[in-house]
């Protein structure tokens, strides 16, 4: 029994670290741009295929295509930024509907190129810790945790210790006050959403050989990652992280010790505690705005 | 002169909110406009450092046409603009709000210099430099938000309603500043519901009536015109 838990406490990490990538960002863009990314969890799908067609299909080294989905990935976030989020800066219901068209985009294109079956890919690592008799964590998981402590260190470094961080910052508590700082908010923008795409994209990348990718993956991710920011407190991305560690928790020990459906509709009760009790969010203050 | 609005226009959905507002502001001294909620003052303000769009008319600032530029650009030009409300960061630290007014300097000696000369002037925001903003006073809040604008090394401070909500004895220590800050060479363009105080400090003055000005001239002569005492001055 206390194997058990410790691997569930093991997998619960696992599961915290790449959901706490993907819901930081999705804090990240729209705490800065006030819109809300229906295609974030299309950005993940799309990290997970970066490994699918460079390190499944050629046989690129995969570390070097985890860092290939997060430019790839970060790439995206800019094109989606310049063609519809900064035309629609002033109608973010309007961004909001042009980030699901995009949704559809990606997994048409994910569709087209690599067909709707799963893509089962050799992870590049069999390799595990046995921490104690009985509990394992496989190097592959390891990459994951390890890869989320790192990004969001370097991330909270980037917004409490550089310019652009602050300015960062500034435009997601006052636009228009940052604006009077001779702040841009087009190129604080682009910055926000290369990072925010970024961090979806390696979370894909890196967990592809874990979970066997379609292109219909990002549907579960989004509704997750939607619980974490609303759990957390909207725009507060210490928050963001708070909440994933704790619905991962949550979520991870009633699927081991009940099942997958109870623990979807506990993760719904826990936002619904938390909306009942506080509802800006573990995290939130008053509504921006 | 410093700054010019020539015959401003400006509507919020086809409200007309300016109706040809025409100012001079020269390169040394206090500016002030003075009128009731409404009357278009934080709008004229907001026109020049452009965060409202203006619908006709021209602004021009040191010889260079501003008014199409987007605020973050008329900022570079050298015009700082202290917000209606303070308007400062509450999520970041004293320090963190006044460095944002340096966003767009690269010098980085001479940001460090006059960020030691704002906690100069600010003894109070020295001590509370890593405090979230949000903690402040409203009389601090409103140190942080003027020290803001002086980050940018400005050549000309838009100040709407510094003396909004604050004690008389704190709004005594806000002139000090702004006194101090136009000996230093800053001209300033004070907006203010307080006459009495706007046209103390002030040598030249506009008062605005529903988008329009309705009389200008020196502040010590408005201080003594019939109307002004009756509508403004409340004597």
């Amino acid at each position: 029994m206390t194997e058990l838990i410790l691997q569930t406490v093991v997998n619960a990490v696992y599961a915290a670290s790449y959901m706490s990538l993907i819901a930081v960002g999705l804090v990240l863009i729209f705490g800065v741009m006030g819109v809300i990314n229906f295609a974030h969890g299309e950005l993940y799908m799309a990290g997970a295929y970066t490994v699918v067609a460079l390190y499944s299909q050629v046989g690129v080294p995969f570390f070097v295509t985890v860092v290939a989905g997060l430019i790839f990935v970060g790439l995206l976030g800019l094109l989606m930024e310049q063609s519809f989020f900064k035309p629609l800066r002033d109608n973010p219901l309007g961004g909001l509907i042009a980030s699901i068209g995009f949704l559809l985009i990606l997994q048409t294109s994910a569709v087209l190129g690599f067909g709707v079956r799963m893509a089962h890919i050799r992870p590049p690592t069999q390799a595990k810790f046995e921490l104690i008799e009985g509990v394992v964590l496989t190097h592959q998981r390891l990459f994951v945790i390890i890869a989320a402590i790192v990004l969001l260190s370097l991330l909270h470094l980037f917004l409490r210790k550089t310019k652009f961080g602050w300015a960062m910052r500034a435009c997601a508590q006052d636009r228009e006050a940052a604006a009077l700082q001779g702040i841009s908010l087009s190129q604080i923008s682009r910055i926000a959403m290369f990072i925010g795409a970024g961090l979806a994209g390696v979370a894909g990348a890196l967990t592809a050989p874990l979970v066997s990718p379609t292109p219909y993956m990002g549907h579960s991710v989004i509704v997750t990652a939607f619980i974490i920011i609303i759990v957390g407190g909207i725009g507060q991305l210490e928050g963001a992280v708070v909440a994933a560690v704790l619905y991962a928790f949550v979520h991870t020990f009633v699927t081991t010790f009940y099942d997958g459906v109870v623990a979807d509709i506990t993760g719904l009760l826990l936002m619904l505690l938390v909306l009942v009790i506080k509802p800006t969010g573990l995290f939130g203050t008053k509504e921006r705005a | 002169m410093l700054l010019e609005l020539r015959d401003i226009h400006v509507h919020y959905n086809k409200v007309a909110a300016l109706k040809g507002v025409s100012i001079q502001v020269p390169s040394d001294g206090i500016v002030t406009m003075i009128g009731a909620n409404g009357a278009g003052k934080s709008t004229t303000l907001r026109a020049i450092s452009g965060l409202t769009p203006v619908t006709s008319g021209e602004i021009w600032f040191d010889g260079e046409r501003i008014d199409t530029l987007p605020a973050d650009k008329v900022v570079a030009r050298g015009i700082a603009h202290v917000p209606e409300g303070r308007r400062i960061f509450p999520d970041l630290t004293v320090e963190e709000n006044l460095r944002t007014g340096a966003f767009l300097r690269t010098q980085r000696a001479e940001v460090e210099g006059d960020l030691e000369d704002v906690f100069g002037r600010f003894p109070r925001l020295k001590e509370r430099r890593r405090q979230w903003a949000k903690t402040m006073s409203g009389g601090e809040q409103q140190m942080v938000a003027i020290g803001r604008a002086l980050m940018s090394k400005p050549r000309l401070l838009l100040l709407d309603e510094p003396s909004m909500g604050l004690a008389p004895v704190i709004i005594q220590e806000i002139v000090r500043i702004i006194e101090a800050i136009v000996k230093q060479g800053v001209p300033v363009v004070l907006v203010e519901q307080n006459a009495e105080l706007a046209l103390n400090v002030a040598s030249y003055a506009y008062v605005l009536e529903t988008g329009t000005v309705s009389l200008a001239g020196a502040a010590d002569d408005l201080h003594e015109n019939e109307h002004v005492k009756r509508a403004y001055l409340g004597v």
